[in-house]
């Protein structure tokens, strides 16, 4: 679907240098060939039939994709056109890792050079939204928590500095910002339920701002609240529905109580806050003043390359191709769940490389996509609140989970000046957690 | 308290010499349900026995016995003593007295412990400081795979052992090596959402509740014992079972159903094995007309796997049933447990043919919304293709499933399905079962008997009932969607979204 609006149109504004690249092309259609063969798809194949010859460039869609960025900085458009037209040729959202990357990046490059990036984004949520339900969503999750710990690094990380942090307390209000439609929770329940001291009476306010994740709380409420009552927990649901954006989250919405311990959890919420806006977000957060805060963000800087388009989008390519390979390894070729969050990410592409004239104008709905690294983050954080530290246990909890899923994962304690704990692949950090407190 | 030390001294070590054999043997037995029995046992201690009340510190003693040249501690004089040997002091061990020992009970220091009542003392000392340990003490045993902490290290070696082999196995079918998985799982699975307000676990418990390893080891009890309230599945059951008992030693199946399992699989392929289940199969279809070889195949695979997972269930279903009713302590709320009970019960009676449609009912839920209008042999050569590549067994469970329909409800396969599809399926079978078709049978050996489980499957029973109106068609779909379903998403890759948009844009 969300292929169909770019495509024609792509087609046809490339239509006419066709023949000016023909010999480029068919040496990529055999690199084409090869690499379908290898990832066993053969319904990504183009109509030709030469057999293809291996060749050493296995990473041509980075060198595409990165020229023709340069070109749409550089405004030369005979450029952008040929290599707009060739990545239409070459990518394919449904073939390897280069094919995929190139697809998504290749729509929102075009977005990009057609200023159409808020309509195309638009569209996207649209679509998404159409297909979207409690169902799917809740395949998705679990399904990618058990292949990947992408999340699960996160949730059991935090959920060791919240249990150590309100370890005692007999009333505790834990403020979810998260879009992980509560999968933390159950075993946080299951360890409140089992911890030797009184089970804590449990609040649990959760802070949801897309139309997507809205649609389906009711169906999670329903569950938490009976597998609260499974365990044995004293426990109360409330959803924070009101927001179009974190930006506008306050005090006041989060029903904060005086003899409550607060715990505040955000899993890849700060990111979806607007730059401007967050350091005020940050300093409204102290100003409830959690016993914890947790912060977990995946690794890449969005933020500070934001006015430099290619820089931006160098930073964006290496995420997404780390993040991409990630999924390839995690699951097999034909997931569903794989495509779903390949166009999670799509969709986040073009909102980071194309949409940001639309957001100035302050037309633009939706969250913000632009993640920071982890020391970023903790300049921010440090100016309301101090470290606190993921406890040895902690740290054993997430060593276990990563053992448990396949191998290039590990774990990467802070360095001296280092804030927080960072999740690796294949040695390249690409999720930070970290714990706050006032 | 230094009192009350010092006379357990005596008691301690006496009492350990005797002990020391029972506490390694029982290591050796799956420790869960070894100390199950232990714990939850209501304790009618002998009314003669001499109660002995140990202090907090006492039972969480270690290495009381220090030696004063190298510092070295040993929990037991005995061992002191032979370790002073090794320095040249002078030593002495306690000689056993040879006259008779008044029996001695233990009650736990904890004031709030049903164990603190003399009349629910322990029997022995290790006994007693396990159950402190374990309930009123500090986890520091923690494993290195799943985190999981324990207070006892023998508990701890034992899990270690296991861990990560084991499987967690949700109501809907879904099976979990990971514990924090399968917590998760749970929270979100419409089994748990189907449960009405009942709350048939308590927290402390789930662990147990998750173990799979809830075969009772005592031997099964022939099917004609079987409670009269499931007349369908017992019918189903001892049509196939006279033929079955001979060739497989149940008590054995019992004991280890993971490798026998898959001993099972193997045998089929042996001509006497097939002809016996073939037998067992005919005489339990016999109103059907399906005749042919391609049936026999079936019948045959059918048989095996009902055979095997009926075996189960008659056995352990049962005699957890009565388990559960003696011990009746080890469910909190007793009460509602029993009254679920009949009701449980009852509800099995429908299932022979209701149980089709509750794999269907879960799968569809799972499924993705838009499911394209794909005819039913459509759906069979995908499931087909897909088995190829299925890494997990649901592909058998689907089929077990299936079989205990064949056997008490016919006509779904003279009908429709059977008709339409039951050429692929064939392929079906023939890809899916050189896989996990072991692991397939223990599922469906460990599903089976879920449904007497008196705790769970209440929920369980309560969606069979629910989807058993589903149409043939619905639940032809619903199988193929299992058959990938669970553990491998491949299936849903066949829904019209992906191809269409696949094909609609290379055209």
């Amino acid at each position: 679907m969300d292929r169909v609006i770019f495509t024609p149109k792509g087609t046809q504004f490339l239509q006419y240098d066709i023949n000016e690249h023909e010999c480029n092309i068919n040496g990529h259609h055999q690199l084409d060939m090869q690499s379908t063969n290898q990832s066993s798809l053969t319904s990504t194949s183009r109509g030709s039939s030469e057999s293809g010859e291996p060749s050493g460039d296995t990473k041509w869609a980075s060198k595409l994709l990165k020229d023709c960025a340069k070109a749409i900085s550089d405004k030369d458009s005979s450029k952008i056109h040929h290599l707009l037209w060739m990545l239409n040729e070459l990518a394919s959202p449904y073939g390897d890792c280069d094919q995929k990357l190139a697809s998504y990046f290749l729509q929102a490059l075009f977005c990009k050079a057609t200023e159409s990036g808020q309509r195309c984004y638009k569209t996207l949520i649209s679509v998404a939204e159409k297909s979207h339900s409690f169902d799917s969503a809740r395949k998705l999750i679990l399904k990618f928590q058990e292949v990947s710990p992408w999340t699960t690094f996160g949730h059991v990380a935090s959920n060791g500095a919240i249990l150590e942090a309100l370890e005692g307390e007999s009333k505790v209000h834990i403020i979810d910002i998260s879009n992980t439609l509560c999968t933390q929770w159950p075993t946080l329940l299951e360890a409140m339920a089992t911890r030797n001291d009184e089970t804590p009476r449990l609040k649990l306010t959760v802070v949801v701002t897309e139309n997507m994740v809205r649609s389906v709380m009711k169906e999670i409420a329903q569950r938490m609240e009976k597998f609260a009552r499974l365990m044995g927990v004293p426990f109360e649901f409330n959803v924070v529905t009101g927001l179009n954006r974190l930006g506008g989250i306050t005090k006041e919405s989060l029903g904060v109580q005086e003899d409550e311990a607060v715990a505040i959890n955000c899993m890849g919420a700060l990111r979806r806050v607007e730059v401007e806006e967050r350091g005020a977000v940050i300093k409204m957060l102290s100003s409830l003043n959690p016993r914890v805060v947790t912060v977990v963000e995946e690794e890449a800087d969005f933020s500070s390359p934001r006015n430099d388009f290619v820089k931006c989008f160098d930073e964006s390519l290496r995420f997404y191709t780390l993040y991409f390979e990630m999924l390839e390894e995690s699951f097999v070729p034909t997931s569903n769940e794989r495509l779903m969050l390949e166009r999670e990410s799509a969709r986040s592409m073009v909102r980071v490389l194309a949409c940001d004239e639309d957001h100035q104008n302050g037309t633009f709905s939706g969250d913000c996509e632009r993640r920071e690294k982890g020391n970023q983050w903790s300049e921010r954080l440090k100016e309301n609140f101090t470290q606190f530290s993921f406890s040895d246990d902690c740290i054993d909890d997430v060593k276990a989970l990563l053992k448990r899923y396949r191998a290039g994962w590990s774990l990467v304690q802070p360095q001296e000046n280092d804030l927080g704990i960072y999740l690796t692949w294949k040695d390249e950090p690409i999720v930070w957690a970290s714990a706050w407190k006032p | 308290m230094p009192e009350i030390m010092d006379s357990s001294t005596a008691v301690n070590d006496s009492a350990v010499s005797g002990d020391a054999s029972v506490s390694s043997s029982g290591n050796q037995m799956p420790p869960p349900k070894a100390e199950k029995k232990k714990r939850n046992l209501p304790g009618m201690p002998d009314p003669d026995a001499e109660v002995i009340a140990l202090s907090p510190k006492t039972l969480m003693a270690t290495n009381r016995f220090v030696c004063e040249i190298c510092n070295k501690g040993f929990q037991r004089d005995q061992n002191l003593q032979l370790h002073r040997r090794g320095h040249n002091l002078p030593w002495k061990l306690r000689q056993r007295s040879s006259k008779e020992i008044r029996k001695r009970v233990y009650v736990c220091p904890e004031e709030s412990c049903v164990h603190h009542d003399p009349s629910r003392a322990l029997g022995d000392l290790t006994g007693i400081k396990k159950h402190y340990f374990r309930k009123h003490g500090e986890k520091k045993w923690k494993c290195e795979k799943c985190s999981k902490k324990y207070a006892v290290q023998s508990d701890w070696k034992a899990h270690s052992k296991i861990c990560g082999t084991r499987e967690y196995k949700c109501d809907c079918g879904t099976l979990f090596s990971r514990r924090d998985s399968f917590i998760t799982h749970r929270a979100f699975c419409d089994a748990l959402a189907v449960e009405s307000a009942k709350e048939p676990v308590a927290p402390p418990s789930v662990e147990e509740e998750l173990d799979p390893q809830t075969v009772d080891p005592s031997p099964p009890s022939p099917p004609v014992q079987s409670p009269p309230s499931v007349p369908t599945s017992s019918a189903a059951i001892s049509l196939v079972l006279p033929d079955q008992t001979p060739a497989l030693d149940s008590t054995e199946l019992q004991d280890d159903p993971i490798p026998k399992s898959t001993q099972i699989i193997n045998d089929t392929a042996t001509p006497v094995q097939v002809a016996s289940l073939t037998a067992s199969c005919s005489s339990s279809s016999n109103s059907s007309n399906t005749g042919s070889t391609r049936s026999t195949v079936f019948a045959s695979l059918f048989a095996s796997s009902t055979a095997s997972g009926s075996m189960h269930s008659q056995a352990s279903g049962f005699t957890d049933f009565v388990h559960a009713t003696a011990q009746a302590d080890l469910i909190h709320d007793l009460g509602p447990s029993l009254s679920i009970e009949p009701t449980s019960l009852c509800l099995a009676t429908n299932h022979g043919s209701s149980i089709f449609g509750t794999a269907g009912q879960e799968c569809r839920q799972y499924a993705l919304p838009p499911q394209p209008a794909m005819s039913a042999t459509a759906l069979l050569q995908k499931a087909a293709q897909m088995g190829a590549a299925a890494t997990n067994a649901s592909l058998l469970r689907g089929l077990g499933v299936v079989s205990s329909t064949s056997s008490s409800g016919q006509q779904h396969w003279n009908g429709q399905q059977f008709e339409s599809g039951s050429a692929s399926l064939a392929v079906g079978l023939g890809l899916g079962l050189p896989y996990d078709g072991g692991s397939g049978l223990k599922e469906l050996m460990m599903g089976t008997p879920s449904v007497f489980n008196p705790k769970y499957t209440t929920l369980d029973l309560l969606g069979l009932g629910m989807a058993a109106g589903g149409g043939p068609t619905g639940e032809l779909s619903a199988l193929m969607t299992s058959i990938g379903g669970g553990l491998d998403p491949a299936p849903s890759y066949g829904n019209a979204e992906f191809s269409g948009e696949k094909y609609g844009r290379s055209s």
